[in-house]
């Protein structure tokens, strides 16, 4: 009774999400200043950490505006929604070597499927912001969820065809450096997935400043606001995990195994995405779109047929 | 040169004209007897080659009760270009000439906005509303002569009732016009977009497609041409340089050439070289403003940050020099504002260098980014010959090809002296017009470097007093006369037009022609049929700067 709350509230639960939502929207900023050639966060506690604390709870105890004319239960509902939606994967990744906080033998299906959702809700926001760049960004997302997680669902299945199973302990447990390697490919492709469906430059497009306004987040303001930016982060977190756990061996690591090697990890993913951000513009929908069908799915899909090649050859 | 200026002549000679005259050597002078010809004058203009309209410009005579027409007619190719009067009744009933839009198209907006500041109206113009002005605008027309203040908001106020009538009648006619069922509507693209700024797009749209663009501007007008008018000759120059922020020294340049015109006084070699080395100051500021945002518009904000890098280093000069690092003031009538302390020099060059040691990994990172390329070499196509008949200039017209640039058609300051060539892209494109915008910075950094040569030589050699040579007298009052100067305005062509009376102590009309006019005119045939993405990224190639588009 007791291991479940604290696995729901502390690790890998609420209040491990909002250090990550934290930590991690700390590091963004800092790591990106120095690409801009700025200092980023500075006064606040040791290199601006406190920043981000302060900007987070000033959003949730602002005022929430609910505009005029707006379905308000949908309105208000669907951050709500997305933020324990957002939640739910990281119950089935392997954090630590003793094991994910709920086992499953379909973990991997759990963590793709949870992840797949989000950007519908995201969609309903926007649907029912009644604002007509809320609604175009609203469609934006539903177009590039669904070019995007046909790569991403097919990129996340090599390695459990690889290694025959949906549990992401087991696919742990068995990889090795020669599993890597062979999964390279598939990791690739995963990421640039990634990009797409986490609205990082070049696939910012959803939410693009310049064009749309934020999209879906126009007319949300203050906790909703809050609860929303919170569900972005939370997403990071359980895409960057099953980047983790699906290619790079999770906790596993050199001299000694733990989630330290898994938070590396994570960070060595976040690194990468943040340098992309800071050096390329954005494309366009239709680039996006013709990006997307006619090379990241072909090549996902020939990918497969490399994996099972692979097991053929070296592990049969 | 096939065509040369006799050619102009010719073309005037079957008109009446009081006169025609040699004005400047790249200029040619008349007057039309009758205001009904100026669509014919139009045509032969554009048989002769001059093709695009610069501006028109009212000014108003009530003591003579006339209103009097200036046409500025330009070929920006072989750099020929005529000057055609014509005057009309002055009153409202009666005030009308016919359009030269259908002839020549880049008039368009120059004479909505003749109609909406002097309410001169123009017969057969395809779209004559207000310009700049609210559509719901009731009163006087705010440029002429007899406006007062007063009694304008008095009759404002008297109509209170039909403007909300009119706001109401508007708003129901946009839902009446599109179909609810259907996907289109109306955006309002600003004017607190985050990619707008004060100028608002009406764009209609089906989804992501885009059906037309209105662009609404007006936003930030502060009357500058009516401003000055109530300044003196010199403090007219603080109204002058906020055309626009990013580049305030070569505005004030062409105004300081129209007042030294009619003064009939010659400046200094050494001002003159101070005027090109701060007027490139001032370009750089503004051009790494430019291209910064022409990647901000596509959510990329870092080379913004790196050329804002390298831009402070720039107005640590400007602020040496001035004491301001934006509003500057430093070009005044009679030559420059201050005396050259020669420790600037040293300041000039930690810039310089700065510069040079930045801008091959800007280069690298940024002005040959695949992504920026393969996106934006296919947009906002704009052929030479659109270009010229569109009337637009400065590095969005030799993005197209075309060798056009004041400093070189009509040398000022120093440029007759500087060593320097056309930059010229083919292509016509947003991107490049981009790398046009680039090939410039380095392009003014090397006659920077020209400038400041020769100032060092002429200062070590005795030729130039650095703390006398700045300025020469101009009378407190001019006489009266009329004069056009061009310069070649970081964004383009800025003409200025110049009117004053006798024994004058401020400005009786200046007319300010800037570029952004006409780029933001021809917005919507650039983004018809194109999708929402493109708008942004097309308005920031335009390279427009709202201080300019309203003044």
């Amino acid at each position: 009774m007791l291991g479940t709350f604290i696995d729901a509230f502390v690790f890998p639960g609420l209040l491990y999400a909002l250090v990550w939502t934290v930590g991690l929207f700390w590091f963004f900023r800092k790591f990106m200043a120095p690409l801009h050639k700025r200092v980023g966060p500075y006064f606040n506690g040791p290199h601006g950490s406190y920043q981000t604390l302060f900007d987070l709870s000033k959003l949730w105890t602002k005022e929430s505006i609910t505009p005029k004319g707006v379905n308000s239960y949908l309105f208000s509902i669907m951050p709500l929604l997305a933020v324990v939606i957002g939640l739910l994967p990281a119950a089935v990744v392997p954090w630590t070597p003793s094991g994910p906080a709920l086992s499953s033998q379909y973990s991997l299906l759990i963590l793709v499927v949870l992840i797949g959702i989000e950007p519908f809700l995201f969609f309903l926001t926007g649907f029912g912001s009644e604002n007509k760049y809320s609604f175009l960004g609203g469609i934006r997302v539903l177009t590039q969820a669904i070019s995007f997680e046909t790569a991403f669902f097919l990129a996340a299945l090599a390695p459990a065809l690889f290694f025959g199973s949906l549990d992401l302990s087991v696919i742990v447990e068995k990889s090795s450096w020669g599993s890597f390697l062979i999964l390279l490919p598939a990791f690739a492709i995963y990421f640039v997935a990634l990009l797409g469906l986490l609205e990082q430059p070049p696939f910012n497009i959803p939410d693009a400043e310049q064009e749309v306004v934020y999209g879906f987040l126009t007319e949300y303001s203050g906790t909703n606001y809050f609860l929303l930016n919170l569900s972005k982060f939370v997403e990071f977190m359980a895409v960057f995990a099953g980047a983790g756990a699906l290619y790079m061996g999770a906790y596993k690591g050199i001299f000694f195994d733990g989630y330290t090697w898994f938070f590396l990890k994570m960070v060595a993913v976040a690194v990468v995405m943040i340098t992309i951000r800071a050096a390329t513009p954005r494309i366009t929908l239709n680039q996006m779109l013709a990006f997307s069908w006619r090379w990241l799915v072909p090549i996902s899909l020939i990918n497969l047929a490399w994996v099972l090649l692979a097991r053929a050859l070296f592990f049969s | 040169m096939s065509k040369s200026m006799e050619g102009v002549a010719k073309a005037l000679e079957s008109f009446e004209t009081e006169y025609v005259e040699n004005y400047k050597p790249t200029w040619f002078k008349a007057k039309l007897k009758s205001p009904d010809e100026i669509v014919a004058v139009a045509e032969a203009m554009k048989a002769e080659g001059l093709r695009t309209l610069s501006t028109v410009s009212p000014t108003d005579w009530p003591e003579e009760g006339i209103m009097e027409m200036n046409y500025f007619f330009e070929d920006l190719e072989t750099k020929r270009n005529c000057w055609v009067k014509c005057e009309i009744p002055r009153d409202p009933e009666r005030c009308e000439i016919d359009s030269i839009t259908p002839v020549v198209p880049s008039a368009e907006w120059h004479e909505r906005e003749a109609y909406s500041m002097f309410g001169v109206r123009f017969r057969n113009h395809p779209d004559l509303r207000y310009l700049i002005l609210s559509p719901d605008y009731y009163g006087k027309f705010p440029f002429r002569a007899d406006f007062d203040m007063a009694a304008h908001e008095k009759e404002q106020l008297e109509h209170v009732k039909e403007i909300v009538r009119d706001f109401k009648a508007e708003q129901e006619a946009n839902d009446a016009e599109l179909d609810p069922e259907g996907s289109e509507m109306v955006l309002n693209w600003g004017p607190t977009h985050p990619a707008s700024g004060p100028i608002r797009l009406k764009v209609r749209c089906d989804g992501e497609d885009i059906l037309g663009v209105d662009p609404e501007i007006g936003y930030v007008w502060r009357a500058l041409e009516n401003l000055v008018t109530r300044k003196d000759f010199v403090g007219a120059i603080v109204a002058v340089e906020r055309l626009c922020f990013m580049d305030n020294i070569n505005s004030m340049t062409g105004y300081c050439m129209a007042v030294e015109e009619i003064a009939g006084v010659e400046i200094t070699p050494f001002a003159k070289w101070m005027r090109t080395l701060l007027g490139e100051i001032a370009r750089i500021s503004s051009h790494m403003m430019g291209t910064g945002n022409f990647y901000n518009t596509m959510g990329l904000h870092t080379i913004m940050l790196w050329n804002l890098d390298v831009r402070e280093y720039f107005l640590d000069v400007l602020e040496s020099y001035s004491g301001a690092r934006i509003a500057t003031a430093a070009i005044e009538p009679g030559g420059v504002r201050y005396p050259l302390d020669m420790k600037l020099m040293d300041e000039l060059q930690r810039a310089l260098d700065k510069f040079d040691a930045t801008i091959g990994d800007i280069e690298t990172v940024f002005a040959k980014n695949p992504t920026m390329r393969h996106r934006a070499r296919k947009i906002g196509k704009i052929s030479a010959q659109e270009a010229i008949d569109w009337g637009l200039s400065g590095p969005v017209l030799r993005a197209s090809g075309v060798r056009s640039d004041v400093r070189l058609d009509e040398p000022y300051a120093a440029y007759d002296q500087v060593e320097m060539d056309y930059v010229t892209v083919p292509g016509g494109t947003a991107a490049d017009r981009f790398q046009t915008i680039f090939e410039e910075l380095k392009q003014s950094v090397k006659i920077i470097k020209q400038a400041k040569k020769r100032i060092e030589e002429g200062v070590a050699s005795g030729e130039f007093d650095p703390s006398k040579d700045h300025m020469v007298k101009v009378p407190k009052k001019l006489p009266a006369g009329e004069a056009v100067s061009r310069v070649e305005w970081a964004r383009g062509e800025v003409l200025m037009h110049l009117v004053t009376k006798e024994k004058a102590k401020s400005p009786y009309r200046l007319k300010m022609r800037a570029p952004s006019f006409n780029h933001t005119m021809v917005l919507d045939r650039l983004l018809r049929g194109k999708t929402l993405s493109d708008i942004p990224l097309v308005f920031g190639s335009m390279y427009v700067c709202q201080g300019d588009l309203d003044r």
